[in-house]
């Protein structure tokens, strides 16, 4: 009795989110599996994936995606992690401002980050180019150049992004009980030891965190793509949300847009899948609770 | 030892300058006359400076632009837009949701869905939300993105209250059971109000990702208030074609303007931020 009344209760209360579930998930996944599955004309077919197979286009936004994401979350990754450690185990005092400097990009928006960059990379009145004509380099079109154009929106992404790999390894480093680190001075670790017995087991919560949520960021990436480059020039800064995008808007083909974005599903799908599969992430964000 | 601090010390500085520098740079070119701005070598500490790229449209070459204090209509859309999207989906979806996932149904299955939903790319979703819209009519109206907003905001909001009412003491809630309450009244006259930090942090978080959305905006929207719906960011995108034609005093004063409520919510809400920008992995 009292089970079943605690079971109506829970049911009432998150009633509304299981009709937002159906209205806000189910039934635009029924609509985008529908429009991949059929063409103009409404009938089924399934040309919008086999023309995938031999799309030069889609291949190379996939090649940028990969490129993307791997150099955008390395250095994020090397950069968030190198100044978290350095600020909590070297400074004492001054940490909290640099803390808060670090913490200035989070709060700019995307767009406002895209309008920024195209200031500073300007070849002709940017500061960049400025300083590379001072040691005496000829200036760089960086926006301009098909192979550096990606680097480019990588670096202003790693600004945008490295913050928030910081934010979560230093909250990490600041749990890590300070007795661990006694003892370790006691028992006469070196540096590098208690860095690689102490430090780095300490905070793998924070680091798996970290790393799931900054992959899944950069994955979402539009904004700086959109601004700072328009997926040019060529197809060189072409990631796959872009591609969709130019393909379902600007070419109005939506049942080919439909269908790239369930391959976009699927490899943000896969990545989840495995992060939840061998990593302990579910425990480090607080899932496994629910089972008690 | 002493020496390895002050390489740190400068290392730091060096890395700060960097996350500095381009909001100077924005903030120094807002203030620029064009002469200014088109100069080489380019100048790094003006002297003087103007406020006129806030209010002057056009510019030097002939191209017609908005001033920054023109982007009125585009932020009368993006507030309405994100205030109604996150208080719907915050008390009316979330707050409930959260409630009863922590303390009632319990479901791991539930929130591993929860969880992968504040994960979907808003490309994933395009193009059915914009068939959807367009079946329902609501194509350029606030109404159409703000259904569309709840689609991110909701899930997000659920999962940042779940971690918050999971940190309220059970004993609590046992003893307002105790005192006669039903389960509905301590849900709304206990618990909610104890995660109150929590829901000033979905509020915000969400409202400042409503803010700066871009990619639904866009293909949902094409004209501003009163006729249409557009905010924000396409205000700011109309610029990038400008860049081409050298507004640059103007696309930094925009920039510069339309961020300062995000600006100021960021600081108000500082203490939250760490928590909700992580998912809550980070108690802050």
């Amino acid at each position: 009795m009292r089970v079943n009344r605690a079971f109506r209760v829970g049911l009432i209360l998150a009633l509304p989110i299981i009709i937002y579930f159906l209205i806000f998930f189910i039934y635009p996944l029924i609509t985008l599996f529908q429009s991949a599955f059929t063409n103009t004309a409404g009938a089924y077919t399934l040309a919008n994936f086999t023309n995938m197979l031999t799309d030069r286009v889609l291949k190379i936004s996939l090649e940028n995606t990969a490129f993307y994401f791997f150099g955008s979350v390395a250095l994020e990754y090397s950069v968030g992690f190198g100044v978290a450690f350095l600020l909590y185990n070297y400074l004492g005092r001054l940490r909290s401002i640099f803390r808060t400097i670090i913490f200035l990009p989070l709060m700019v928006s995307p767009v406002v980050i895209g309008l920024m960059w195209l200031l500073l990379l300007n070849t002709n009145y940017g500061p960049i180019d400025y300083m590379i004509r001072l040691l005496g380099l000829p200036p760089v079109n960086w926006l301009g150049n098909l192979s550096l154009a990606m680097p480019s929106l990588i670096i202003a992404n790693g600004w945008e992004y490295s913050p928030f790999v910081f934010l979560i390894i230093y909250a990490g480093l600041q749990m890590v009980p300070q007795q661990l680190y006694e003892a370790a001075s006691v028992d006469g670790l070196t540096r590098f030891q208690t860095f690689r017995y102490i430090t780095l087991p300490s905070i793998r919560a924070s680091m798996i965190i970290a790393f799931l949520l900054n992959s899944i960021g950069v994955l979402k990436g539009f904004d700086l793509v959109y601004v700072l480059t328009n997926g040019g020039p060529g197809y060189s800064t072409y990631i796959l949300s872009f591609y969709e995008y130019v393909v379902g808007f600007s070419f109005f083909e939506t049942h080919y847009a439909a269908a790239l974005a369930i391959l976009f599903l699927i490899v943000i799908g896969a990545f989840v899948f495995v992060m939840l599969k061998f990593t302990s992430v579910e425990e480090y964000l607080g899932l496994r609770r629910l089972k008690e | 030892m002493k020496a390895m601090t002050v390489v740190v010390i400068i290392l730091l500085t060096i890395v700060s300058l960097v996350y500095i520098f381009p909001i100077y740079w924005t903030l120094v070119t807002a203030v620029k006359t064009s002469l200014q701005i088109f100069t080489y070598p380019p100048i790094f500490f003006p002297t003087r400076f103007t406020l006129s790229n806030f209010y002057t449209a056009g510019n030097i070459f002939g191209a017609v632009s908005q001033t920054a204090v023109g982007s009125v209509p585009w932020m009368i859309d993006s507030t309405i837009v994100a205030i109604i999207a996150t208080l719907a989906s915050t008390f009316l979806i979330a707050a409930p949701a959260a409630y009863s996932l922590v303390r009632y149904i319990k479901s791991v299955w539930l929130g591993r869905l929860i969880l992968f939903m504040t994960m979907i790319p808003e490309a994933v979703f395009m193009v059915p939300f914009f068939l959807i819209v367009v079946k329902i009519n609501l194509l350029n109206t606030w109404w159409g993105l703000i259904l569309v907003y709840i689609s991110f905001t909701a899930p997000f909001a659920t999962w940042l209250l779940m971690g918050f009412f999971n940190d309220i003491p059970k004993s609590v809630e046992e003893a307002a059971e105790i005192d006669g309450l039903s389960p509905y009244q301590i849900f709304y006259r206990i618990s909610l109000r104890l995660v109150i930090p929590g829901i000033i942090a979905a509020l915000i978080l969400n409202f400042i990702s409503c803010w700066n959305e871009l990619l639904y905006a866009l293909i949902l929207t094409y004209s501003p208030f009163p006729a249409g719906a557009q905010t924000v960011p396409l205000f700011l995108t109309s610029f990038i074609i400008v860049e081409k034609s050298f507004a640059w005093g103007g696309l930094a004063a925009a920039g510069i303007f339309t961020m300062l409520p995000t600006i100021i919510l960021g600081i108000y809400a500082q203490k939250y931020l760490a928590r909700g920008l992580t998912m809550g992995a980070v108690k802050g």
